[in-house]
């Protein structure tokens, strides 16, 4: 309830409005309304997602040109207003997914310009199809039927379509798409060894856009009662991806409130319209050097509370039982004469390796030796050259990260990767991503099923933090935590997938002697539910202390393998690696 | 008919060229594609008119002083938009800073200079026709650049660590590279490669504040076809760009030209991401 | 002081400040609040800046004069940068918030689209200098007048010019790939080829191409005679001339008013090269051969003389945006009244009203109020004191 009561006051204002009485306010209210309604679709893209779509402008220009033409009659019969905003939208959602694709495949900066070019064509394309734009003389907008055909109608129609979309837009950024948005733009690679399917999601979250942006515009061509092309203009643009980073990157509050500023803005500062973009690139400057987070962090006291500074680590083994369940089956994951080369330097050599369910399996050997390189082989990130590899009965086929999480093999990261403005309990809860059923539609109206899973995955994600000693930080801000805590959190995330396969990068590397000791007893009892675990480290004193098998390698090659005992005397290893 | 295509095409190519080399210049120490590489040329239209017509310098010092001020200029955008966001690449915060100065370059000129396109002065006042010095100047700009950047990299200190840092900058630092003052003065080198491109097209682009998002663009084509960092790739780049932008002027027309510009870059792009002479993206894990 | 483009900016944005706190007076006394559109800022913002020297100089003639029937006229400027969401935005303030008695403006013709209707639908007196047709329109819009030409006279007064003074009977018409270039295109294209010419070649150019060679060359092909122009575009105006200059080729260009603009004088490679342009010109605004304008605007240069700027604008924005100061005081004036309804009437039964840019006839089936025989085509080269030398043919 406390997190609603700004919109509420947003909206009791919005009521309120009629009371003056001036169609003006009308006007201006109706206009921040109906570009809330397209912003509130792109945050999902720029500001969740992280994907800079700049011409954003094409998008409306796309809306409000189907939605005046259909109810113009020039070219079919003339379709009743909502029928044609209806349609208007789904032009838009298409056009959403021409206008995103690229973002699938390209760079950052890259996906910016093809957005620019994208609106660029639009403008050339509503100039020359004179026959059905209008060409440079444009078309009427659509008229609405009574009671929205005046202007505190209309304003209303507006006000309401733009609660929606908060609501909606709010529902899909809490739930796991939301989630999944965030960890692809925070850390992609977590978010493909969670499972999160980069394409998919994209795709989905761009026709939720360009509809909304398409439907906006519909409402923008009944609101200028008349458009041309060059209503459509770069400034518009750079006014939607503004108000959204002013507002602050996964955030539906932040945005919502730099909408209504930047609407505001030029009609109070009217005597400087001359300067209006200059001042609007300015403030996007500031915004980016001096508050990157926006409105929303200038709003989040609860992130700049102190956090308890002697607090620490204390995992409870007792709940990874209702966490991860018993297996029943033990299952076998096998490398067998894995080659992978980068370039001429042959980092894996020829690996045959088992691991076992309910087996801690140490890999250990010098900087180089190929053991990280092997975990990524495991996980999809490298395609070997040659060798094979087997989970139980089914082949596990080279490269493809994303399908990892799927066949139960979770991991983590030498350094960790951390989705930084999403809390400990979200970060780790993008790990329990691939569980869900509910489908985006259901997100997005937020459905019992929905609604059902969502209190699941909280509460299984609650479970891991209990598990691995981080209850207490499950609501504070991921990028606050000490390092050390970071690399629970990670195991965490990884938990609660409820993997067949663990395997952990380097867990111990920077923790202190006690955490050391946590982490061991933790990933014994993790072992014990059944859990295979490869553990690749440095500290021998873990490795010999917990594992069950241990294999070293050198130069890509096995040097040795078998029980801590045998290693621990193992000649060779001895003097090329323990060096005692 | 095709002679004067060929002229034009090879023309705007050169400019295009050019400003790929800006983007390329400040990509290479700072890792940052920066969307004032096409301002920088508008200034160099600008600045030349200014110096050389308005304030009546001779062509030789209103080149100079025009290559000093977008240098300055591309200082300050170091300064102001990418050394604060250096910290956090991968958050891509650059493209918002520069995008932030580019727009800010590109509002004081049309507030203060003019929204009107602007007369450049003619140069040397050399050949007619297809040969007129409006059509080779920046093709010959284009070259001496070429040739410079090269001996500046592969002969001078400078230029090899500047290339050091390109390839390793962690390496490079620790072998104690001045690392800061390579990348000032990167992005003064860009800001001068910029201004020469402006300068060497001013005669065909006109001294006019609109131009800095039109170079912009099709400054970064060349960049994409020829992948990033690729000087070589982004002059083939160029050339071919400006012949087909050129050819497809005359064979559809001005509004559909864009449309097929664009068109083919995405085309290409999607098919090959790193562009036809780049390397594939390093790995990530 | 001189009214310079500096200075008025300067001086609309002060004016402009106190609106807001503005309260109601008695209407006796009340100023008559005058709503001034205007593209002051932004891409194509010369006729503007031209507008508005005549609306500050018309305003302070006025007031200086006593106002109209004790009442001061003031000006309410909104820059709206030729963008037509800022143009209806302000529209509303004038309307709503600001409670003006008429609106001059905007002048584009994008904007104007946009806020017609939205004028209309609040009963808005409202004078425009824009020439899209379908802005004209009585049943439509009881409300908004128009005190320039169409553009189909514009188109008119060229084709007249080219097939009946040029004799050319195969011509190129070329406009820009803005909204306006490309519609303008294909209605004189139409237009000419109704008239029984041949349009031998057709296109619109990007203004920002930096040769013109390709396009100029096939219309030479082509067959061309005359090249009609339609683009505010000086740059690529400036660059077609250069090119028609280096093929040697000399046939005329006829069309759109900027033809004539100052900044083409400065972009031309050689004088010479703006022989042969004809632009839309207006007869209150040329002058004869020997290098008179009309009397009655003959005297009102010596008016401005010293109180206004003409070398960087044209005399017939300065005295269109006079003409429509004038028009909403002389209807205050005549009705005795400020309301909506009383100016409407007022201008309805307008005949012949002497403006000095031309004598505008309104009625209440045709708000098209400039003559058509006052559109005539002037040397675009001959520019003095933006004034024009009428082009050559005319008795």
């Amino acid at each position: 309830m406390a997190r609603l009561w700004p919109y509420l006051a947003i909206l009791a204002l919005a009521l309120l409005l009629p009371l003056t009485g001036n169609e003006y306010w009308a006007l201006i209210a109706t206009r921040m309304a109906i570009y809330w309604v397209l912003i509130s679709g792109l945050n999902l893209v720029v500001g969740f997602a992280g994907q800079l779509a700049i011409g954003y402008v094409a998008l409306l220009a796309i809306g409000a040109y189907t939605a005046s033409v259909l109810t113009a009659g020039t070219v079919m019969e003339p379709l009743p207003a909502f029928v044609a905003l209806g349609l208007a939208a789904l032009a838009g959602a298409a056009a959403g997914v021409v206008v995103g694709l690229p973002a699938l495949r390209l760079r950052t900066f890259y996906f910016a310009m093809t957005t620019l070019g994208f609106a660029t064509i639009v403008t050339q394309i509503t100039l020359a199809w004179q026959d059905v734009t209008g060409g440079g003389i444009g078309i009427p907008g659509p008229s609405m039927p009574a009671p929205m055909d005046t202007a505190w109608g209309f304003y209303y129609l507006c006000l309401g379509l733009g609660a929606v979309c908060t609501w909606a837009t709010a529902n899909i950024g809490a739930s796991r798409f939301g989630r999944a948005l965030v960890a692809i733009r925070d850390s992609e690679v977590a978010a493909e060894a969670s499972g999160i399917a980069k394409p998919r999601l994209l795709v989905m979250v761009f026709i939720l856009a360009g509809a909304l942006a398409a439907f906006a515009g519909g409402l923008f061509a009944t609101l200028q009662t008349y458009i041309t092309p060059d209503a459509f203009t770069f400034d518009l643009s750079l006014l939607f991806f503004i108000a959204i980073l002013i507002g602050g990157r996964g955030s539906i509050l932040g945005p919502l409130l730099g909408t209504i500023l930047l609407t505001l803005l030029p009609e109070v500062a009217a005597p400087l319209a001359a300067w209006s973009t200059f001042l609007y690139a300015a403030l996007l400057l500031v915004i980016v050097l001096a508050i990157p987070g926006g409105i929303a962090a200038l709003l989040d006291r609860n992130s700049r509370k102190p956090l308890p500074e002697d607090r620490a680590i204390q995992p409870r083994p007792e709940a990874l039982a209702p966490l991860l369940g018993e297996r029943a089956e033990r299952k076998l994951l096998s490398l067998r004469g894995i080659v992978l080369a980068f370039g001429g330097v042959r980092a894996i050599d020829g690996l045959d390796l088992d691991l076992r369910q309910g087996e801690v399996h140490g890999l250990i050997g010098p900087n180089g030796s190929g053991k990280t390189t092997t975990l990524n082989v495991i996980s999809g990130y490298y395609r070997p050259q040659a060798g094979s590899m087997t989970l139980g009965d089914a082949p596990l086929p080279p490269g493809h990260p994303v399908g990892r999480a799927a066949r139960g093999i979770a991991r983590t990261f030498q350094t960790p990767r951390l989705i930084g403005e999403a809390t400990v309990l979200e970060n780790v809860m993008i790990g329990a991503t691939i569980e869900g059923r509910a489908g985006f539609l259901e997100a997005l109206l937020s459905l019992p099923r929905q609604r059902a899973e969502e209190r699941a995955m909280a509460a299984q994600a609650r479970l891991a933090l209990e598990a691995v000693g981080l209850a207490g930080l499950a609501g504070v801000r991921a990028d606050r935590l000490q390092h050390s805590e970071l690399r629970f959190m990670e195991i965490a995330r990884a938990l609660v997938l409820r993997p067949e396969f663990l395997m952990l990068d380097e867990p111990a590397a920077g923790l202190s002697a006690e955490e050391i000791r946590r982490l061991g007893a933790l990933i014994r009892a993790v072992s014990r539910q059944g859990v295979g675990v490869l553990l690749v480290e440095h500290h021998a004193d873990l490795i010999f202390d917990i594992c069950d098998q241990v294999t070293v390698l050198n130069l890509g090659k096995v040097l040795a393998a078998g029980m801590p005992a045998e290693i621990r005397t193992h000649k060779e290893v001895v003097s090329a690696y323990l060096g005692a | 008919m095709l002679a004067s295509i060929l002229a034009s095409g090879l023309a705007v190519g050169a400019v295009y060229a050019l400003i790929g080399i800006t983007y390329n210049t400040m990509y290479l120490t700072s890792r940052v594609m920066s969307f004032t590489a096409g301002q920088l040329g508008m200034l160099g239209g600008v600045f030349g008119s200014l110096f050389v017509l308005r304030l009546g310098l001779p062509v030789l010092p209103g080149l100079l002083a025009t290559l000093l001020a977008c240098a300055l200029v591309g200082v300050v955008t170091e300064v102001v938009a990418v050394r604060p966001v250096l910290k956090s690449l991968d958050q891509h915060l650059y493209v918002l800073s520069t995008l932030a100065v580019a727009l800010l370059i590109q509002h004081a000129t049309a507030l203060e200079w003019s929204t009107e396109p602007q007369p450049f002065p003619r140069l040397l006042g050399l050949g007619a026709g297809i040969w007129d010095e409006k059509y080779w100047l920046p093709v010959a700009a284009c070259i001496a650049t070429i040739i410079g950047l090269e001996y500046l990299y592969r002969r001078t200190l400078v230029g090899r660590a500047f290339v050091a840092i390109a390839e390793d900058n962690f390496a490079a630092r620790a072998l104690g590279l001045p690392e800061r003052n390579l990348r000032i003065a990167s992005y003064a080198l860009a800001g001068a490669v910029g201004a020469l491109a402006g300068f060497a097209g001013g005669q065909l682009l006109l001294a006019f504040f609109a131009n800095g998002p039109l170079l912009n663009f099709y400054g970064f084509i060349p960049v994409a076809l020829g992948g990033l960092g690729n000087n070589r790739g982004a002059v083939i780049g160029g050339f071919l760009l400006g012949l087909f932008q050129q050819a497809a002027n005359f064979m559809v027309g001005g509004i559909f030209s864009s449309v097929a510009v664009f068109t083919l870059f995405i085309i290409v792009l999607l098919i090959r991401p790193q562009g036809m002479f780049g390397a594939p993206a390093a790995r990530r894990v | 002081m001189p009214i310079t483009r500096r200075g008025l900016g300067l001086a609309g944005l002060a004016s402009s400040l106190p609106m807001g706190l503005a309260t109601p007076a008695l209407a006796q006394n009340e100023p008559i609040k005058i709503g001034w559109l205007a593209a002051m800022t932004g891409p194509s913002s010369a006729p503007a800046i031209g507008f508005n020297r005549g609306v500050v100089w018309a305003a302070e003639a006025l007031n200086s004069a006593g106002g109209v029937k004790g009442r001061k006229v003031e000006i309410i400027t909104r820059d709206t940068q030729g963008d037509p969401t800022k143009a209806v935005n302000a529209t509303q303030e004038m309307i709503s918030q600001l409670k003006v008695h008429a609106i001059w403006g905007p002048t584009n013709s994008g904007e104007s689209l946009a806020v017609t209707a939205i004028m209309a639908r609040g009963k808005m007196p409202n004078i425009h200098p824009c020439v899209v047709d379908s802005l004209i329109d009585p049943q439509k819009y009881p409300n908004a007048f128009r005190i320039a030409p169409s553009n189909t006279q514009w188109d008119d007064a060229v084709r007249g010019y080219t097939l009946n003074i040029a004799k050319a009977k195969k011509v190129a018409v070329i406009g820009d790939t803005t909204g306006y270039g490309v519609t303008a295109a294909n209605a004189s294209a139409a237009g000419f080829q109704k008239d029984g010419a041949e349009v031998v070649y057709k296109a619109n150019i990007d203004a920002t191409q930096p040769d013109m060679t390709p396009d100029m060359l096939r219309a030479r092909n082509a067959g061309a005679q005359a090249i009609i122009i339609w683009s505010v575009s000086t740059g690529m105006i400036a660059r077609m001339l250069n090119t028609r200059a280096t093929m040697g080729w000399d046939v005329p260009f006829i069309g759109h008013p900027s033809l004539a603009s100052g900044e083409i004088g400065t972009l031309i490679e050689k004088p010479a090269n703006w022989d042969k342009v004809y632009a839309i010109g207006y007869k209150s605004c040329s002058y004869d051969a020997s290098g008179k304008l009309p009397p009655r605007n003959e005297e009102l240069l010596q008016r401005l003389q010293g109180k206004v700027n003409l070398q960087d604008t044209l005399l017939w924005w300065v005295a269109c945006g006079i003409d429509a100061v004038n028009l909403v005081a002389k209807a205050v004036e005549a009705s005795g009244s400020s309301r909506n309804e009383a100016i409407i009437a007022n201008w309805n039964s307008l005949q012949r009203y002497p403006g000095y840019f031309g004598e505008y006839s309104f009625s209440a089936s045709d708000h098209n109020g400039y003559p058509v025989s006052d559109v005539v085509m002037s040397a675009a080269s001959s520019g003095k004191n933006g004034t024009f030398a009428l082009a050559p043919g005319y008795g």
